[in-house]
């Protein structure tokens, strides 16, 4: 069977800030069920590769390749605070269009948030407002979700939901690209690593029959970190 | 490689503006010694040699920049931002001669130092947009974002000119009318148009020459910046 | 065009509904104009110039100034969680969401002047009952002028240092030829004479509402990516 169309792909990204290189040549394929972890030291350049892989950043060199809808939960929430968490997704909704329209409910509600649907964001906690910014992300049903620390500031319910909603998403299909320090709890949802240092993608390898210890071992011999 | 090329570009740019001083002494000498005075404004009037042609550089800098501005949106290349900024800094030393020798030559022809004739305001207004473009790219580190608001400023700037114009024209106008561009035969008796003539040359000149050096230096500190950015990761 | 229009009205609701709840900006702006109105009528010499001389340029400059406040808010709240990155994930054209913000800042700026009109009125003592119609079209045509290139600068400034320095430098000089305008046109309004005296201004203005709006939907594009 030939291999399908990448739903995602980077060929050769550079990205430049300034004379600074953040990004050299990275490449990478995602198929519909892929999983990406992407790990590195801070300023490896993990969010910037999230970014240019969303569109939100242009690529100073190379080719971004997708086939479909992108959502993105980044660091910061993209949440408006003086707006109720359902005002918030009816906005982003109405700018999707389409069936996103219906699935502000359902995703309050998959997120657990349906008791505080009309409160204000401003007033939410930190694990909150990243739940949100998932049900935000996933309002139009994405083929491809990119997710900068999905993990940080949410305790073990909340993350153990995320973790739940990730590990669907990948089984429906849809390619997953996360950026994160937190290899052993992803690791029930992720089906790739991929190692960044210094702006190069080192390697990307399969996790299949692998556990933390060896992948994190390998993450030290490639990085050269500990 | 591209060190040798902007110091070639330096030495050349300065050979150039030599030459240009040199031959600006020369409109000088002509205008001073052997271009008749003017009968109604006097001797006040040889100010007129350096104050159109620096209106002239200038407008001619700022109107480059907003072109290249244009440019930059198109194709994208950090050249021609660099070389945007370099016009539009060179626009702003020559809008400043033009706005000094303008006060100088009015007192003694109109009696007042500042008027607000259409050229002189429209000048003053570019001259401000674009000391405000200086200041945006100054508050900006990233290159390419740098870039693509100086270009925005640039080709709001274009479009800005003949609107002030326009706007001061309706106001009113207190400035004689163009001396040489005028259709049918030109107003200015012949000898001192010769020198006018010679001497917006000599400051299409001066205005390369500045550019090429200015622009010349930009690469130069960019290659700096780079070589430091490079020692640092 | 359905889409693109749907999604500017979302976004502008979206201004106006932040915008209402907090009402920081708003409040701001009107009690600055009041001030600057009552300012300036001081600002002479009772003796030899009457209050209406000075009426048009006070009521231009306080509608200018008025106004920069409301400007500079404008995408402070895009920039807050990064909620533009939000709408640039959306399938939504940036002449869209340029058309959306700047229908939010013209409702902003309008209610602005409609609050502050009456106060002209009685503090300056001026004539206003048949002008009133000429003076609202006056108004608007002029601020759609500022506040078309207004919006357009703001979305820069908004991402460099000194942002609230950098907005009156680069806004004024666009300013001269509306303000300009306004003022001759409303000291003809204010001295009960024909507008056909100041035919050049309207021509003038609405040239550079037609020019400027065009050239600032453009533009804006080169504003959003990174």
């Amino acid at each position: 069977m030939p291999p399908a169309e990448p739903v995602l792909a980077a060929r050769e990204v550079t990205r430049r800030f300034g004379h600074r290189r953040v990004l050299s040549g990275v490449s990478l394929e995602l198929h519909p069920g892929d999983a990406l972890l992407l790990v590195g030291p801070n300023g490896a350049g993990k969010t910037t590769l999230l970014r240019v892989l969303a569109g939100l950043l242009r690529a100073s060199a190379g080719r971004i390749e997708r086939r479909g809808c992108v959502g993105m939960v980044a660091h910061a929430s993209m949440l408006y605070d003086a707006l109720t968490a359902r005002e918030n997704l009816r906005f982003f909704a109405r700018l999707h269009g389409g069936a996103s329209r219906g699935r502000v409910d359902p995703l309050l509600e998959r997120m657990g948030l349906s008791a505080w649907a009309d409160e204000r964001v401003g007033a939410f906690s930190r694990g909150m407002t990243q739940r949100l910014a998932i049900a935000r992300a996933l309002l139009p049903d994405p083929d491809i979700l990119l997710l900068d620390e999905p993990l940080t500031g949410l305790d073990d319910a909340s993350a153990e939901q995320v973790l739940a909603v990730l590990g669907e998403l990948r089984a429906r299909g849809r390619a997953l690209v996360i950026a994160s320090h937190q290899l052993a709890e992803l690791m029930g949802v992720v089906t790739a690593v991929g190692f960044l240092s210094l702006g190069e993608l080192k390697a990307v390898e399969s996790t299949a029959g692998r556990d933390v210890a060896a992948i994190t071992a390998r993450y030290r011999e490639v990085t050269g970190r500990a | 490689m591209i060190r040798e090329k902007a110091e070639a570009l330096a030495r050349r740019g300065s050979l150039l503006t030599a030459v240009a001083l040199l031959a600006l002494a020369g409109v000088y000498l002509r205008a001073l010694m052997f271009t008749p005075i003017e009968r109604f404004q006097g001797p006040a009037q040889k100010i007129f040699y350096v104050h159109a042609p620096a209106a002239w550089s200038g407008l001619l800098a700022f109107a480059v920049t907003g072109l290249l501005s244009v440019l930059y949106l198109w194709l994208r290349d950090r050249k021609v931002d660099l070389v945007a900024a370099a016009s539009a800094e060179v626009g702003l030393a020559f809008s400043v001669i033009m706005l000094t020798t303008g006060p100088i030559w009015a007192k003694p022809i109109w009696g007042t130092w500042w008027t607000w004739d259409a050229r002189l305001t429209s000048t003053l207004f570019i001259f401000l947009l674009f000391v405000g473009y200086q200041v945006l790219r100054g508050a900006i580190t990233d290159h390419e974002t740098r870039a693509r608001y100086s270009a925005v400023i640039g080709i709001l700037g274009l479009v800005l000119v003949p609107f002030i114009h326009m706007t001061v024209y309706l106001f009113r106008t207190l400035h004689p009318d163009p001396v040489v561009m005028k259709p049918g035969s030109p107003s200015l008796p012949g000898e001192m148009l010769v020198t006018l003539l010679t001497s917006f040359g000599v400051f299409t000149l001066l205005y390369l020459g500045f550019l090429a050096q200015r622009y010349a230096l930009a690469v130069l500190r960019d290659l700096k910046d780079e070589e430091a950015s490079r020692a640092v990761s | 065009m359905r889409d693109a229009l749907r999604a500017a009205l979302a976004i502008a609701g979206k201004d106006l509904a932040i915008e209402w709840r907090t009402k920081t900006a708003l409040v701001s702006s009107v009690t600055f104009a009041v001030l600057v109105l009552a300012v300036l009528y001081f600002a002479r010499d009772p003796t030899a110039v009457g209050a209406v001389d000075v009426a048009p340029g006070a009521l231009w400059v306080t509608f200018t100034f008025a106004a920069m406040i409301g400007l500079n808010r404008a995408f402070l709240l895009e920039r807050e969680n990064r909620a533009m990155d939000g709408i640039r994930l959306a399938p939504v054209s940036p002449q869209a969401v340029f058309f959306g913000k700047l229908a939010a800042n013209l409702v902003f700026v309008g209610t602005v002047e409609l609050v502050s009109l009456p106060l002209f009125i009685l503090f300056y003592d001026v004539p206003m009952v048949r002008g009133l119609p000429a003076l609202a079209g006056i108004t608007a045509m002029a601020t759609l002028a500022f506040v078309a290139v207004g919006t357009l600068l703001s979305s820069m400034v908004v991402r460099t240092r000194f942002a609230e320095l950098m907005l009156p430098l680069l806004l004024l000089p666009f300013l001269v030829p509306p303000v300009v305008g306004a003022v001759q046109a409303t000291a003809r309004i204010l001295a009960d004479r024909p507008l056909s005296e100041v035919q050049g201004w309207l021509k003038l203005l609405a040239a550079f509402d037609i020019v400027f709006v065009t050239i600032s939907t453009f533009l804006f594009e080169a504003t959003l990516e990174e």
